[in-house]
């Protein structure tokens, strides 16, 4: 509430006479009197406070349960609010006043409600469509092709262009005679990446924990930090605070790799279920800028589109 | 301070010249009821047996509205053990379930029942209830029980019991307010308490042993708490203002109410045994109603701290309150079934006030009923039924309805007006 106690307050004097009754509703009286003023700044009359300044309202300690306390922002009174002015300070007109602000408060607290359970709610939805569109274009593309190439692009639709880079290098590794511990770290790779092909994503996790803690610097590794920041987006429950350092993680040491666009895009989104719109806005931008070009890049233009 | 009646003597006494207050009607069925026939049961003791158990087990089934009756006329034969059982003779009458048993009368009664199947012909389930002679019609409705939990898998609520106030209405004079309890079919009605004094809000203990309410007797609202094997009475509140909506915790140690002793109704919490009082709620909208999650971990109640009355939970660990019904702009006076998962309310929809259900995890609403003024939930202890009071012309009466919303009846009362229905919880016998 700092933002608004910072002006004074008009009805200081009001409060303190009753301070026990409504050292609930000041912030609110704070509200009002700083949306009139900004009203008539607005229509170009000039600010006269109807009641005298008297003092900070003492007291202002709310003891009782207020859960959405501190979100209330001036910005969201609605403007069709009608308040009539004090003429009188006597207690009949405070009364009055009191039960019109206890009015206002509990219409704005029952605004406040519904539209955090909107975000809520949306937020969830946000969730489950992602995870449903992504397990859907697994199992498009996985009907496709047999090979791990099409259906890995095919899990995530961010992953889709630039798998081919990372692909082609493992391709050409199987192709060609490989030491026999990077055979085995293909191996491992390839049997870990199977799970997901299958849908097995609480497995995969456990599967790419494995790969990762016996090739740590393998060739597959920021493939599979990838991958472990995906499943850990789509298994139940999804755990978004360990994908985002995932991604992070193959941005910090491997910001060479092919997978870096894919990474940055999804930690958009990561930081967007998170509920943190400013870092999620960072990351789409960054792929825009750097990889104007990339499947990614579309992908956080949509992203943007839809949701900022 | 306790107020010793011996009055509740009295009031038997009373009970007796009334009987079935209640009546049954049946609204609205499953589409295709299973047929069973209770066959007579067999007596063996002297003189004629007290009661039909047959006809009382085979009211329970019928008014769940999941099974059909089969007439005595139909049967062909009256069976009471199993070695008279001949399965054709239910066949050829489409009984799908055959009941047959006996009441044998020695120094208590015992009830032995056998449920057959007729199609696979042979005996799916048999059983014994033992009691005292006096509660010969709650060993048939346990009888009931069992036989409705063997055949749908829901444990059944028939021996279970109801609290309602009931209002005669008198032009002349104060209105007659009466407490009664009643055995779940309406039948053996019992006075608790009766007077010009309104009566509000009866509710049960945990252990079915005692009730609580809301009486005027002494001409503002107090709370009282009332032994129903001892008569034992006890006013718990005495409060300025508002003593109201009392609710046993399910440990039975707290009851949760609403005073308004500090400005304007909020919940509080009476610790039983010590007579500490908490104060739950500080809002100066009303908060109102509460009613405890199974777990005691946290309550429901009523506030318009959002404007519009609308349900909200407190958790008594954290202390937080969450609001937890947003569809509509009316949601009041919850209950929970014991799977703390579905919750029974009033919801208001284009201005008719209903009966719906809140499954608090898929958060979904669903509304079972078609009439307008429906108020006072309660769920039976199985969790399938709930039970309301609505309005039929002038009067109030109560009615039932699925959790599912297939089945419905109503309990239109004699004389007078019926409210505030209260389920008993599970009673162990």
């Amino acid at each position: 509430m700092t933002g608004v106690s910072r002006k004074p307050a008009l009805f200081a004097g009001f409060l303190l006479v009753t301070a026990a009754l409504i050292t609930s509703a000041q912030d609110y009286v704070d509200v009002e009197a700083e949306r009139r003023a900004e009203d008539a700044t607005r229509n170009g009359a000039v600010v006269t406070p109807v009641a005298p300044v008297i003092a900070e309202p003492a007291g202002s300690t709310y003891s009782g349960i207020r859960p959405y306390s501190g979100m209330t922002t001036v910005a969201q009174v609605p403007s069709d609010v009608t308040v009539s002015p004090i003429t009188g300070d006597d207690s009949g007109s405070m009364v009055l006043r009191v039960q019109q602000l206890e009015a206002d408060v509990r219409r704005l607290n029952g605004q406040l409600e519904e539209a955090l359970e909107a975000l809520r709610l949306l937020e969830a939805q946000t969730l489950e469509r992602y995870v449903d569109i992504d397990r859907r274009l697994a199992t498009g593309n996985g009907a496709g092709g047999s090979t791990g190439s099409s259906a890995e692009a095919g899990l995530l639709g961010g992953a889709l262009s630039q798998t081919n880079g990372s692909q082609a290098t493992m391709q050409s590794s199987s192709a060609s005679p490989a030491v026999d511990a990077e055979a085995g770290e293909e191996a491992a790779y390839r049997a870990a990446y199977e799970l997901v092909r299958l849908k097995q994503f609480d497995d995969a996790v456990v599967a790419f924990e494995g790969f990762l803690a016996e090739f740590p610097f393998g060739r597959y590794a920021p493939n599979a930090h990838y991958w472990m920041g995906e499943l850990y987006l789509v298994i139940t429950p999804p755990d978004p605070e360990l994908a985002r350092q995932n991604f992070k993680l193959l941005l910090d040491q491997y910001p060479a790799d092919a997978k870096v666009p894919d990474a940055l895009y999804k930690l958009g989104r990561v930081q967007f279920i998170k509920g943190n719109r400013q870092r999620s806005r960072e990351y789409l931008d960054e792929v825009i800028r750097e990889y104007p070009s990339h499947a990614a890049a579309q992908l956080a233009r949509q992203f943007l589109l839809e949701n900022f | 301070m306790w107020i010793r009646r011996a009055s509740l003597l009295a009031l038997l006494f009373f009970a007796s010249s009334l009987r079935a207050e209640l009546q049954i009607e049946i609204n609205q069925g499953l589409d295709n009821p299973t047929p069973i026939a209770v066959v007579p049961f067999g007596w063996q003791g002297l003189g004629a047996a007290p009661e039909d158990v047959a006809q009382i087990v085979d009211s329970d089934l019928v008014r769940s509205g999941q099974f059909a009756p089969v007439s005595r006329r139909d049967m062909l034969s009256y069976p009471t053990r199993e070695t008279e059982m001949y399965f054709r003779d239910w066949r050829a009458i489409s009984a799908e379930y055959v009941l047959i048993g006996q009441v044998t009368l020695g120094t208590q009664i015992r009830i032995d029942f056998q449920l057959f199947d007729t199609t696979r012909q042979l005996a799916i389930d048999s059983g014994t209830v033992t009691g005292p002679v006096t509660e010969l019609r709650m060993l048939s409705h346990r009888v009931s029980d069992a036989v409705y939990e063997r055949l749908t898998g829901i444990s059944g609520a028939f021996a279970t019991r109801l609290l309602y106030v009931s209002v005669m209405r008198n032009p002349n004079a104060k209105d007659f307010y009466r407490l009664t309890l009643a055995d779940s079919d309406g039948q053996r009605p019992i006075v608790l308490l009766e007077g010009r004094d309104p009566i509000l809000s009866p509710t049960w203990s945990p252990d079915g042993q005692e009730v609580a309410y809301v009486s005027f007797e002494t001409s503002r609202p107090a709370i009282y708490r009332q032994n129903l094997r001892t008569g034992a009475r006890e006013q718990l509140t005495n409060f300025q203002g508002l003593n109201n909506s009392p609710a046993w915790s399910p440990d039975g140690n707290t009851m949760a109410l609403v005073l308004s002793k500090d400005g304007n109704p909020d919940i509080y919490l009476l610790n039983l045994t010590s007579r500490a009082l908490t104060r739950l709620t500080r809002h100066f909208a009303i908060d109102t109603e509460p009613t405890w999650m199974p777990d005691g971990k946290s309550l429901l109640f009523t506030s318009d701290r959002g404007g519009r009355p609308q349900i909200y939970r407190y958790d008594l660990r954290t202390k937080k309150i969450q609001r937890i019904t947003f569809e509509g702009a009316f949601n009041a006076r919850a209950r929970v079934a014991q799977d703390g998962r579905n919750v029974a309310l009033v919801h208001q929809r284009d201005g008719r006030y209903h009966i719906a259900v809140l499954d608090l995890v898929t958060d979904r609403l669903t509304v079972l009923t078609e009439t307008s003024l429906d108020e006072s939930p309660s769920i039976a202890p199985n969790g399938s039924v709930v039970l309301y009071a609505t309005k039929r012309g002038q009067d109030s009466i109560l009615a039932a309805v699925a959790v599912d919303g297939g089945v419905r009846f109503s309990l239109p009362a004699r004389e007078g007006s019926v409210q505030e229905p209260a389920w008993s919880p599970y009673v162990t016998p």
